[in-house]
């Protein structure tokens, strides 16, 4: 095992593990703020790319422009699916597990509309900061997955500011934290959730645009998402999007040092054993109880 | 003879060469009576379906053929062509529909070879001949000596892979493979290399769909081969070898030859050479009807898995033309056992195992900017 073979594993661990990030974040935003474990989280990545591929080549729009609309798709879809789906169910007193049901039917049915309607085959955008590469002691980082290392810490850290400095970000906690007391001080809290979707739709198209780059985007893309996302969530404490980001790159920094630490054939035993193990000693994820004041 | 009278013969000329030219050759041929009705089952949805789509259009461009030339002694033939969803209980169930139900004298497909060894089971105790879309499977397939392979046993595949390493005098060969298909094709290529004098210096996996495989190219690069084999069905291996900047030939099995896969590999589709068996844009003088007429009526360019269905649909056809539409299945089978020069391969379905293909039916070809260009390399035997 040499130098240059580790930093090569530890490049490609940050940059699958920050892609997870952006999944688990969106799907953690979306529990804390309504309890739903939104299994369709890898489906805002399909639609996110999707979209700014459609755009793109089809609309000739410019590339900065497309990829807005591939963001604002995906939190429009949230929405969408907040007023349409959850905000009925949550007003007839539904369970945990119906909204789970409802959003792994729905993961199905957006996975076969782009199946229909985009078709089988698999798309890619132009990476961000063009072709090139940056060489490490031998190691290879494509600018664009710096590019995608650097926007997923932004939005990172944006998110930390919003939910501990801006009044709607404050309103989203109190509205999660306790909906009583938060409606009594005028708090809208279906409102409030609505903005949860939006905002979990945002992180998952942006992961899926960032990723697109690198990995062709098609119809099956979004289960495979959801899962490791999913992982990331819980690796990291399910109600804290930070946790999220914490679990996302620990996932994939795992995930990757497996593969040069034995062997490619056990990269899944390697990275599961670790992550049950973690699980076992910390059982409220990485930040734990910290996480679990804030967010 | 008048000027007038020259043109006049020259428009008469004109308008029968044109009709000629207008009217497709074999259209003149009439079939009529009942159709003969052959079953044929395909992975048109699900994750066979880049297999299973193609096979379909090969099948229903060869019922057309069969039946524009004449069918099969003046009797039209009828593919009914039916979709496992790539799952062995569906085919076994469509199987079963084709063959008690629909009455089909013989069956095509299925395109996966799991579904094929569940489906053999039941055409190999009725006496149906079949003929697959996959290469021969588990051990079980040489005993149905009714069920013909139209697709390179693995086996042939890594041979291949490894002929054209001696070629190009790659002697440490590192490989990136797939659990699935990969593992397969893996178990055949191990024991050969050392007959082809060939070292396998990094072999890594990965798992079927994976969305990132540049650690494992790395470890591939770190063992600095001669040359690289993927041995995959998606893109995402290329793009990550031309990631970590391989730069020694990438050598691909044929699992990754179709167009969909090319166009998700985007850039990294340059230099990769496959071995397989039709190059749409440069076909082997045998493969040019074919391929003209593919394009003619998809507007679009075959390859190898179209080639496949419509082989499979013509060896039915002749062999029952040979026995006769009503001789039953031990006569089809007899008919079928034999040489027979498709459009893919040259075949022999008398060979051990089922197929017969020779190295020599393989032709190599190399990507250039998306698109396939045939190499002047050859196995002779």
């Amino acid at each position: 095992m040499t130098l240059s073979l580790v930093l090569q594993a530890v490049f490609a661990g940050v940059t699958n593990g920050i892609v997870y990030a952006l999944v688990g974040m969106g799907l953690s935003a979306i529990f804390k703020g309504s309890r739903v474990i939104n299994a369709m989280q890898g489906e805002f990545a399909v639609i996110g790319a999707m979209t700014t591929v459609l755009l793109l080549t089809k609309s000739g729009w410019p590339y900065p422009a497309a990829i807005a609309g591939g963001a604002l798709a995906g939190a429009l879809v949230g929405a969408f699916i907040e007023i349409a789906f959850v905000r009925y169910m949550a007003g007839k007193k539904a369970s945990e597990d119906s909204f789970l049901l409802l959003t792994i039917g729905l993961a199905l049915t957006l996975s076969a509309s782009v199946l229909f309607f985009i078709g089988r085959d698999g798309h890619l955008l132009p990476p961000i900061g063009g072709e090139g590469v940056l060489i490490v002691l031998d190691a290879v980082i494509q600018f664009h997955a710096l590019w995608l290392i650097a926007i997923g810490i932004g939005a990172t850290l944006l998110l930390r500011a919003f939910f501990h400095r801006t009044t709607l970000g404050l309103s989203m906690m109190a509205a999660s934290i306790d909906p009583d007391g938060a409606a009594t001080t005028g708090i809208n809290v279906a409102r409030m959730r609505t903005f949860t979707f939006v905002l979990g739709g945002l992180l998952g198209a942006l992961g899926g645009i960032l990723v697109t780059p690198l990995i062709a985007v098609d119809y099956t893309l979004g289960l495979n998402l959801t899962l490791k996302g999913f992982a990331a969530a819980v690796l990291g404490g399910l109600t804290n999007p930070l946790g999220a980001a914490v679990g996302g790159v620990t996932l994939g920094l795992v995930e990757s040092l497996a593969i040069i630490g034995i062997s490619s054939s056990y990269k899944d035993v390697v990275a599961f054993t670790v992550l049950i193990v973690i699980m076992i000693l910390m059982p409220q994820g990485i930040l734990g109880r910290a996480g679990r004041r804030g967010g | 003879m008048s000027l007038s009278s020259i043109a006049k013969l020259a428009g008469v000329a004109a308008l029968v060469g044109l009709s000629a030219f207008a009217r497709p050759s074999g259209a003149l041929a009439q079939t009529s009576g009942e159709p003969i009705k052959v079953g044929a089952i395909v992975s048109a949805t699900g994750a066979g379906a880049g297999l299973g789509i193609p096979e379909r259009n090969g099948l229903l461009l060869a019922e057309k053929d069969i039946n524009a030339k004449g069918g099969i002694k003046g009797r039209p033939i009828k593919i009914i062509v039916e979709d496992d969803a790539s799952n062995p209980d569906t085919a076994l169930s469509k199987a079963n529909d084709l063959i008690f139900g629909q009455k089909v004298v013989a069956l095509l497909g299925p395109s996966l070879t799991a579904s094929t060894v569940a489906v053999g089971g039941v055409t190999h105790a009725n006496k149906i001949p079949q003929i697959a879309f996959t290469g021969i499977g588990p051990a079980v397939e040489r005993e149905r000596k009714c069920l013909a392979h139209v697709l390179p046993p693995q086996r042939l595949n890594a041979q291949a892979l490894l002929e054209y390493a001696k070629n190009i005098k790659a002697t440490k060969i590192g490989v990136l493979h797939d659990a699935g298909y990969g593992n397969v094709v893996m178990a055949e290529l191990r024991p050969l290399a050392d007959k082809y004098g060939v070292k396998l210096v990094a072999v890594e996996k990965f798992e079927i769909g994976a969305t990132d495989t540049t650690t494992q190219a790395a470890k591939v690069k770190a063992a600095q081969p001669d040359a690289v084999f993927i041995i995959a069905t998606s893109a995402t291996p290329f793009r990550n070898v031309k990631q970590v900047q391989i730069t020694q030939p990438v050598v691909a099995a044929i699992g990754s030859s179709s167009y969909e896969y090319v166009n998700a590999m985007g850039s990294a589709a340059d230099n990769i050479t496959i071995p397989e068996f039709v190059v749409g844009e440069d076909p082997l003088p045998h493969q040019k009807a074919f391929v003209d007429l593919y394009k003619q009526t998809y507007n679009a360019t075959p390859k190898n898995y179209e080639a496949a269905a419509w082989d499979a649909a013509h060896i039915i056809a002749q062999a029952i033309a040979k026995a006769g539409p009503d001789a039953g299945g031990e006569k089809l089978c007899e008919a079928l056992r034999g040489p027979y020069s498709g459009v893919l391969a040259n075949y022999d379905f008398s060979a051990d195992d089922m197929t017969g293909i020779p190295l020599s039916s393989f032709v190599y070809s190399k990507l250039v900017g998306g698109k396939y260009t045939r190499t002047p390399f050859r196995v002779t035997q």
